[in-house]
């Protein structure tokens, strides 16, 4: 079994090995869809890298005597194990693997130590709601190897957080057999980025994409710091109809400081309409194409390259399936109606109009 | 209710003291009167500017009679909309104000479902071939009309061939009361015609955009118009003639030279008649002249609009444009089939969208309904309001011309100061004045008097601007023409109740429908009366009352267009869209606060015009 895969080898088949994040990175590759290059550190990675440091057995030895109601024993479980995990140093086959993956994307990338997003990706239907896991560890603008190492441990410490802890208890999960891979991509260094939904998540609307973004990397769009920019693109006519919102902060990477900042947004820029037509268009096409690839409505971030000219500069980061619509659509809208029905239907309405 | 305190009662309006006397020029029926108070008090009436967005003169009214009685009674006595009542009419000040009858008692409602179910539905099965059949009968009914002699004199002695060998028994005084008589039935009758399949179609519109809306809740006016609009429809022949005589113009170098030189039509004419080449051109043209010349140079609702045959100069112009574009290789007709497939393209798209196999055959079902029958909005508006009206404008004008002849009025045109009760007294004194023999006197002097008049109260009403509305806006409405020609909608009075409040020059912001996408930024042209529109330049946005189809050339010049009035399919809408030009209409404020050269940004995506700069 492999330490690492590159994100075009494995796709849902792989599942178990590299997580639901990479596994969907790798379906998207293969969906002809522009993802920024990288791989993943595997499950069987992380797992040797718990059996062969002893963690596993120390883990236990923490875990086994915490109840549920007890707070702050769990609280404290979950430092000391975090704690523990970022302290012992990864076996070394599994150090040289990671290493030669880094370089060689380095390399394919032209630049040496490129900077990478480190995000992990969960295989456990345990943890609830994706947002819980990809809130805390996600790191951005990583370089070097002894860097990247590093925030691949606290990716996967962090299914060790006392909230996933307390959950897994709470569901009868036993600890060890929840398992965590780690995705290493090129960062796309962005001029704005956001996320779409491959509907209208407002009113369920199939005939449409709704797009957000705002100027930066897609980080407070996401997390919701910025009131972002919004479009709806109709599928088929391509009208888009947009409200551009007054955009304070922007996150991106500060090279004097050598890592990634929250910035005041200048006055001229703040209601600038963040991404130009033909982009909102490229992404809405690719919206499409994932959409009809997975065959279910998608949750999909995207970023937009600062240096690269259109449309090379789009990428998609991320796809995940929508959720909430996704699950209540399922009955017809309109049912069995001949025109006749519908027809005398409309012809006993009334149309309100008083107020 | 915020609106009880918004709009006067009907009996409230104060007119200015320029229009004293205008209540005369209209039959009295057409008034607001205390008899009927309490019923016109209940009612909603607001201004008719698609179809009347300037003062109506006497004669021009009976297409409007016509237009009340046809359109409510296929509502209410043939097909029997079931909540659905018709639309009255009334006159205030010499502007058209209409109202949506309120709803019929429960037990008629009941009723009238019944035979709705049968009636209606076997128009939209057979729709092809009433097609057929409607188009066979309105097109007899024309040339009827056209056959109606008008006698060219009153002759000092009747043609001794009517009175030998065996009199003809009637002559030119019963013939001219005849005529007009008839005239005014054919007219009735084509108005009958033109609500056959009307009601129905925009009953069948309004079903497939609920249907779209439940499906896709935040779908465009603009793209459920586009799944509904034909191409290959009779109101863009004209336009597709002109294309073909332009071409074929193009094809002898000396026939194109003439249409490109800067002469008048006339002079054009002549000139080519010098030519064998120039000869065979005219010959084609007089070939399609009846009917695609018979095209009102505005809606078709005005005598003084004239059409394409009164004004040559207005086709010739277009087709001097067409020549010299051909002649830089650019291509001018626009391709039907590209606009075809094109739509079959949208219609698919979205289908493939539903996911519910019976929500994708409702669909089906609700689309092949309102495809057959939607080409009827499109086809009868050329057929009627095109050409049976240029038959009639001639007829009348022909007269015209006999109370000319005779000293009782100054020009033809002053017939139509006065409505069609009054046309048969002028007729009557006048062949009284024949019949009883030489010496009689005419009262020439006062129906001069009484057109010059009313000449300057339509001048006054002009510049007059009436409340938008009058009345009690209802809670609902059930009449489809209400929603979806004339676009009234809550947002649409609630507009109004602001628009009579708002300062013109304050006014920052226009909202309408979106109904042709698009999004431009230029300067204004605002034409409110039909002779401006000669005025516009390329590039320009057009902001009027309303358009209609027969302006088509134009849409090649402009940039954008905003209308006063009009719903999500009316006119304007129709022909942006084929042309894909941006267009926002129903802003209820447009011309009021806009002005030429102000420099505006068209959202056509999202129905807002922003004010730029003034000029």
């Amino acid at each position: 079994m492999p330490y690492t895969l590159w994100f075009q080898k494995a796709g849902k088949e792989a599942l178990g090995l590299v997580g639901g994040k990479n596994a969907s990175l790798g379906e998207l590759i293969r969906a002809d869809i522009p993802v920024p290059p990288g791989f993943s550190v595997t499950t069987e990675a992380y797992d040797e890298f718990l059996s062969e440091g002893g963690i596993k057995e120390k883990i236990e030895k923490i875990l086994s005597p915490i109840g549920l109601q007890d707070v702050t024993s769990m609280e404290e479980a979950s430092q000391t194990i975090r704690e523990l995990i970022r302290q012992t140093p990864m076996p070394n086959k599994i150090q040289e693997a990671i290493r030669s993956n880094y370089q060689a994307l380095s390399q394919v990338c032209e630049v040496p130590d490129i900077p990478v997003a480190v995000r992990s990706s969960a295989t456990a239907e345990d943890l609830p709601g994706a947002s819980f896991a990809g809130q805390q560890d996600t790191f951005l603008w990583v370089r070097g190897d002894k860097q990247v190492l590093d925030k691949i441990k606290l990716c996967m410490s962090s299914l060790f957080t006392a909230r996933a802890i307390s959950y897994r208890i709470k569901m009868g999960f036993p600890h060890e057999k929840v398992l965590i891979s780690v995705g290493i991509q090129k960062i796309v260094d962005a001029k704005a980025a956001g996320v779409m939904f491959t509907l209208n998540p407002l009113n369920g609307d199939l005939s449409k994409v709704l797009i957000e973004g705002s100027w930066g990397l897609g980080e407070p769009v996401v997390s919701g710091q910025v009131n972002p920019d919004k479009f709806v693109v109709d599928k088929v006519t391509k009208e888009i109809v947009r409200t551009i919102s007054q955009k304070w902060i922007e996150c991106i990477f500060d090279p004097e400081k050598g890592m990634v900042c929250h910035l005041d947004i200048p006055h001229e820029r703040q209601e600038l309409q963040c991404i130009e037509d033909e982009e909102i268009h490229e992404l809405a096409r690719y919206a499409r194409r994932i959409e009809e690839y997975y065959g279910c409505p998608q949750d999909i971030e995207w970023a937009i390259d600062k240096d690269k000219p259109f449309p090379l500069n789009i990428f998609l980061v991320q796809s995940r399936p929508e959720t909430v619509w996704s699950q209540k659509k399922k009955e017809p809208v309109l049912g069995k109606k001949s025109a006749y029905d519908l027809l005398m239907e409309k012809a006993l309405q009334r149309i309100k109009i008083g107020s | 209710m915020a609106q009880k305190k918004g709009f006067p009662m009907p009996l409230e309006v104060e007119y200015p003291k320029e229009l004293e006397g205008w209540e005369e020029m209209y039959p009295s029926h057409y008034l607001f009167s205390k008899e009927r108070g309490e019923w016109e008090n209940r009612q909603f009436w607001y201004q008719d500017k698609i179809h009347d967005p300037e003062p109506m003169p006497p004669l021009d009214l009976i297409f409007h009679e016509a237009w009340q009685i046809s359109l409510s009674q296929y509502t209410t006595r043939v097909f029997c909309i079931p909540p659905a009542q018709g639309i009255a009419q009334r006159m205030v000040g010499c502007y058209m104000f209409i109202a949506p009858v309120e709803p019929p008692p429960p037990a008629i409602i009941e009723e009238k479902a019944k035979l709705f179910g049968k009636r209606a539905f076997y128009i939209f099965e057979h729709y092809p071939e009433l097609w057929e059949k409607w188009l066979n009968k309105f097109q007899a009914l024309g040339r009827q009309m056209a056959d109606v002699k008008i006698p060219e004199e009153l002759p000092k002695y009747v043609p001794e061939e009517l009175v030998l060998p065996a009199p003809q028994g009637y002559y030119a005084s019963y013939e001219l009361i005849e005529a007009f008589n008839m005239l005014v039935n054919q007219m009735f009758k084509g108005w009958q015609y033109h609500f056959e399949m009307l009601n129905l179609t925009y009953l069948a519109y309004l079903m497939f955009a609920d249907v779209a809306r439940k499906l896709f809740p935040g779908i465009s006016e603009s793209a459920i118009g586009m799944m509904v609009s034909g191409a290959d429809v009779s109101m863009f022949r004209p336009e597709a003639e002109l294309c073909r005589l332009s071409r074929l113009a193009v094809s002898s170098p000396k026939v194109a030279n003439i249409i490109k030189s800067d002469a008048s039509a006339e002079q054009k004419i002549g000139e080519l008649k010098k030519t064998e080449e120039g000869k065979k051109w005219l010959a084609d043209m007089e070939k399609v002249k009846n009917p695609w010349f018979y095209i009102s140079c505005g809606s078709g609702w005005f005598y003084y609009e004239g059409s394409w045959l009164t004004k040559l100069d207005i086709p010739f112009s277009y087709m001097k444009s067409y020549v010299e574009r051909l002649g830089k290789g650019e291509k001018i007709e626009r391709s039907l089939e590209e606009i075809s497939r094109k739509r079959d393209e949208i219609v698919a798209e979205y289908r493939k969208l539903i996911k519910s196999d019976e929500d994708k055959k409702s669909f089906e079902d609700a689309f092949k309904t309102v495809r057959g029958i939607y080409q009827f909005a499109e086809d009868h508006l050329f057929w009627v309001e095109h050409w049976l009206h240029t038959i009639w404008w001639q007829k009348i004008r022909d007269i015209g011309k006999l109370f000319v002849q005779r000293g009782m009025l100054k020009e033809e045109d002053d017939i139509f100061m006065f409505n069609r009760f009054e046309v048969p007294e002028l007729i009557e004194e006048l062949v009284i004045a024949w019949a009883l023999g030489e010496g009689i006197p005419l009262r020439s002097k006062y129906y001069m008097a009484k057109a010059e008049k009313r000449k300057r109260i339509l001048e006054a009403a002009r510049k007059w601007n009436p409340v938008p509305a009058l009345g009690i806006p209802p809670e609902e409405v059930a009449e489809p023409f209400t929603v979806m020609l004339w676009g009234i909608t809550t947002e649409k009075v609630q507009e109004w109740l602001k628009g009579m409040a708002v300062v013109p020059t304050e006014v920052t912001e226009l909202k309408g429908f979106a109904s042709s996408a698009g999004v431009v930024e230029g300067k204004v042209r605002v034409v409110k009366h039909l002779d401006e529109l000669t005025k516009i330049e390329q590039g320009e946005i057009l902001v009027c009352p309303t358009t209609n189809p027969a302006w088509a050339p134009i849409f090649t010049k402009i940039k954008a267009s905003v209308t006063d009035i009009g719903g999500l399919t009316c006119h304007a809408a129709i022909v942006c869209r084929e042309y894909g030009v941006p267009s926002v209409t129903g802003t209820g404020i447009a011309t009021s606060v806009l002005k030429t050269g102000d420099t505006v940004k068209v959202d056509g995506n999202t129905g807002i015009v922003k004010i730029l700069k003034r000029a």
